[in-house]
């Protein structure tokens, strides 16, 4: 039927003749070949992208694995036990007063740290003070306090080993260290444990005494200053540009900057901080005070844009709803807009946190990168940050401080992924569609 | 009295005002049927500002004037005539009489020290009376006034709205005050910069080396603030062998994931990509250093490179594309989203493969929206800080070698700013004016990627 009605067209024959016209022939060994081409390339396209999607994620596992694996053992600590002879040793002091309040004193007075010396001589042999942390009379100390009555016998007291003889016991160190350990090993007076010290020390010049909790603690108050800062004046902020603000130049100017500033290297918020806080309000160096103002600059913005999507996902029924029924342009926001979109704002919130938590260059620049060997005790007292923290140790030559930077960054992430986590949580569990 | 502990007690003073003032406002009777005009709430809370927000502007203010007091009724005292001229001597022996006083410092280095330290504390302990006293009488004056004036009729909510609405105005124009801030820091500083050096050669001049010299004689320590390796430095690193990373890889994920990837693997990969964004730079940096520079100096040296550095650009430039990925993957994929879907559906229908339709339809179609992304993830590579500071060395070298060490504007900074130097030296403002070109650089890039963005959207809308 169709042949026929093909051919009756009319042929006009001013025309010229259309060229003829063979129809493809689909099976030939040309098309299949060209089909077979364009199905492989478009099998490659595709492993192309899935091979792009593996390579990331690959390098993000590559990451962390080499974090863990080296962090790990920066978590557990060899101990030597020591034998101390208190009776035979050249310490002078008398139980008695270590019971009453003069106790530091007498403590700080007595030459504990000879007496560990002599002890680790007696013990290991001559440069056997070599194998022991240079904080290892701390931990005698720590013990005698504990329990006086151990200064009229002989006592035995595992005490944290030196970092060649911890590294060797991890299998990480130099022939000679490792023959060492080896021979301490033998004598049996060697165990691995938790490092406690780590948790709840600060910075110190040897890698067997460093802790995180100086840092840690520094960056709690850090961020403290910047929440308490940035989350008030971004969600007024963002409640003003989405409800109140008219139509003007002013409006335009507030919304041009806040997102310039979300852009804006962080590094530049640090020469801000340095040269308004420092040097013309002549506020406190390194102290957590300044890099949580300085923080609460960076964040603030990032604040506000989410906390305008927040607002701005609230339906128009419920403002109209509100105004309907009385209430106040200022009740509608407060009572109504903000309560629902709170779960919104406060996820963008901890997001913004998060990466104020991890940010290094700017508290670099207003001097939080001194070396503070005590935890701080307040806003306005010298202070690290942990991220600083794990920079400085980074720079460390001596090579206990790889696995204590390692471990330095896993509580670091862990930190990150607990904040990302409630992030996540709040956004499922609260977060409505209308 | 502390200040936290009088912060605490005005603040206690506005609660009590709060309670009293509501209180009192809900035995409003109503008169002649008509019912007061605000509700308790806007009372107590009328009374309660009054109470606090004069108070605190007050401590405000007197934490800012109260030392000053205190130093010039010391230097009125007989003993502060044995002081030195000023100068750094008296500025540090005042600063022992602080310590003495508030006991952070526990014996004096300085005599004249322990004469004034007394004084010192007695007029701390003065002004400080003084000051507790005048902000509670303050905040008990303000409170009384405002509740003397609550009556039935009284319009407490207008007013306390009007509060609420300065202070939502007030929260918003911080980030004017934050932009004017950083533009009015960094170009007073970079003024005083290029008092000291021609801006033409700072931007134009090929050899950067900050050390001035102390003394007139030293050798090679003229200072050169030529800051064109630098530049050389950010863009090698930044915007070529970060980009050379991330762009492909990023592109390609953000293609397969929403062309081709099942909903489930989306759903788990998409946040998996999205934590390389969420990891702090520091801990790029420090596995940049640790691992992938020695293994490039290995492997640059196994193929016959010996010069290669153990700090290359090529180390901080890998692991910098990396972190872009995401940054680069979700703009693309938001771009490639945004391509009406009547167009991939009519390639389809003509026969093309899904991979055709993609390379000759969606991401020509996508490009501009790619492009700005682009933009944007160099403008935040070459504002990254750490990565380069812990990978990238510090020599500033003029080089096309990858393995070579270069150094970068944000390197320098933190170079030129950490460290002890005094303020006013052209090595310290020299930081500065490299903030100002990378402040501007980063800003302009940012409003021509959002432009580009823009502009495509309102093509396909």
């Amino acid at each position: 039927m169709n042949s026929t009605l093909v051919a009756g067209v009319p042929a006009t024959g001013a025309e010229p003749p259309a060229p003829a016209r063979t129809p493809t022939d689909w099976r030939g060994a040309k098309m299949q070949g060209s089909i077979r081409r364009r199905y492989a390339a478009e099998r490659r396209f595709r492993l192309l992208g899935l091979g792009a999607v593996l390579l990331s994620a690959g390098f993000l596992v590559f990451l962390l694995w080499t974090m863990v694996g080296n962090g790990a053992r920066g978590f557990t600590q060899t101990e030597l036990r020591l034998d101390v002879d208190f009776p035979a040793s050249t310490l002078m002091i008398d139980p008695a007063a270590l019971a009453g309040p003069g106790k530091d004193a007498a403590l700080a007075g007595a030459d504990i740290e000879g007496a560990t010396t002599a002890a680790a001589t007696a013990a290991f042999g001559t440069d056997g003070e070599r194998l022991l942390s240079d904080g290892a009379w701390l931990t005698v100390r720590d013990a005698i306090a504990a329990d006086p009555t151990i200064l009229r016998r002989k006592a035995q007291i595992w005490v944290p080993a030196a970092t060649n003889i911890d590294l060797a016991a991890k299998g990480d160190a130099a022939p000679e260290d490792e023959a060492a350990y080896a021979r301490l090993d033998k004598a049996g007076v060697t165990k691995t444990g938790l490092n406690l010290t780590f948790l709840k020390n600060a910075d110190s010049t040897d890698p067997t005494l460093v802790g995180v909790w100086g840092a840690l603690k520094g960056s709690l108050l850090t961020m403290f200053v910047t929440i308490v800062l940035a989350f008030p004046v971004g969600v007024l902020s963002a409640l003003y540009l989405e409800e109140y603000a008219p139509r003007n130049r002013w409006t335009d100017l507030i919304e041009v900057s806040i997102n310039n500033l979300a852009a804006v290297p962080s590094i530049i918020f640090g020469l801000l901080g340095l040269a308004v806080f420092l040097n013309f309000m002549d506020m406190p160096r390194s102290a957590p005070i300044v890099g949580g103002l300085t923080l609460a600059l960076m964040t603030m913005p990032v604040i506000v844009i989410a906390g305008r999507n927040a607002i701005k996902s609230v339906p128009p029924s419920i403002r109209d709803a509100a105004l309907g029924i009385g209430a106040s342009r200022v009740q509608v926001v407060f009572h109504h807009v903000l309560p629902l979109a709170l779960p919104g704002i406060l996820t963008g919130t901890i997001i913004g946190m998060a990466r104020a938590l991890g940010e290094t260059a700017p508290l670099l620049m207003i001097g939080m990168r001194a070396f503070i060997a005590s935890p701080p005790g307040g806003l306005t007292e010298p202070a690290t940050v942990l991220p600083v923290q794990i920079f400085l140790w980074s720079d460390e030559v001596s090579r206990g401080f790889v696995e204590k930077t390692s471990a330095a960054i896993i509580v670091l992430l862990v930190f990150l992924m607990l904040m990302n986590g409630i992030a996540i949580y709040l956004r499922n569990r609260f977060e409505r569609r209308w | 009295m502390s200040g936290l502990a009088l912060l605490l007690l005005i603040l206690g003073l506005g609660i009590v005002a709060w309670g009293t003032a509501r209180a009192k406002a809900s035995r409003f009777v109503p008169v002649g049927g008509q019912r007061a005009h605000s509700r308790p709430n806007y009372h107590g809370w009328y009374v309660a500002l009054w109470a606090a927000v004069p108070a605190l502007i007050f401590l405000v203010v007197w934490s800012s004037v109260a030392p000053g007091l205190v130093m010039g009724t010391v230097l009125d005292t007989p003993a502060a005539a044995a002081l030195p001229a000023p100068g750094m001597e008296r500025s540090a022996i005042l600063a022992e009489v602080r310590g003495l006083a508030d006991g952070t410092v526990a014996a004096a280095f300085n005599p004249v020290s322990n004469t004034l330290a007394p004084a010192y504390k007695a007029a701390s302990t003065r002004y400080a009376i003084i000051g507790t006293l005048a902000a509670v009488l303050l905040a008990f004056a303000g409170g009384a006034w405002a509740f003397t004036r609550l009556t039935p009729d009284f319009r407490a909510r207008t007013r306390v709205e009007r509060v609420v609405m300065g202070a939502l105005l007030i929260a918003s124009l911080i980030a004017i005050l934050t932009t004017l801030g950083i533009v009015a820091s960094l170009l007073f500083e970079s003024l005083r910069f290029f008092a000291k050096v021609n801006p033409l050669e700072f931007l134009f001049g090929l050899t950067w080396s900050p050390q001035t010299a102390i003394r007139a004689d030293q050798v090679g320590s003229s200072g050169a603030f030529g800051a064109v390796p630098l530049f050389w430095g950010t863009i090698f690193i930044g915007a070529i062998i970060a980009m050379i990373v991330a762009i492909p890889l990023g592109l390609m994920s953000a293609i397969y994931l929403t062309q081709y990837a099942k909903p489930t693997t989306r759903k788990w990969m998409k946040p998996i990509l999205e934590i390389l964004a969420g990891v702090p730079t520091v801990v790029y940096g420090y596995f940049a250093a640790l691992t992938i520079a020695p293994a490039l100096r290995t492997f640059a040296v196994s193929i016959g490179i010996t010069s290669a550095s153990s700090e290359s650009a090529l180390a901080a430039g890998l692991v910098m594309g990396v972190m872009i990925i995401p940054f680069v993957s979700s703009m693309a994929d938001d771009s490639i989203a945004a391509v009406p879907q009547s167009m991939r559906d009519g390639s389809l229908a003509m026969g093309a493969t899904t991979s055709e339709t993609i390379r000759k339809v969606l991401v020509p179609a996508a490009l501009p929206g790619v492009v700005g992304g682009v933009l944007l993830a160099v403008s935040r590579a070459i504002g990254e800080t750490m990565i380069v500071v812990m990978a990238a060395g510090l020599a500033a070298n003029l080089t096309l070698n990858p393995f070579a060490s270069v150094t970068t504007v944000t390197t320098q900074i933190v170079q030129l700013l950490t460290g002890d130097q005094e303020f006013d030296s052209a090595k310290t403002l020299a930081a500065f004016a490299l903030g100002l070109v990378l402040f501007l650089v980063t800003l302009a890039l940012n409003i021509v990627a959002l432009r580009v963005v823009k502009k495509y959207r309102e093509a396909y809308e």
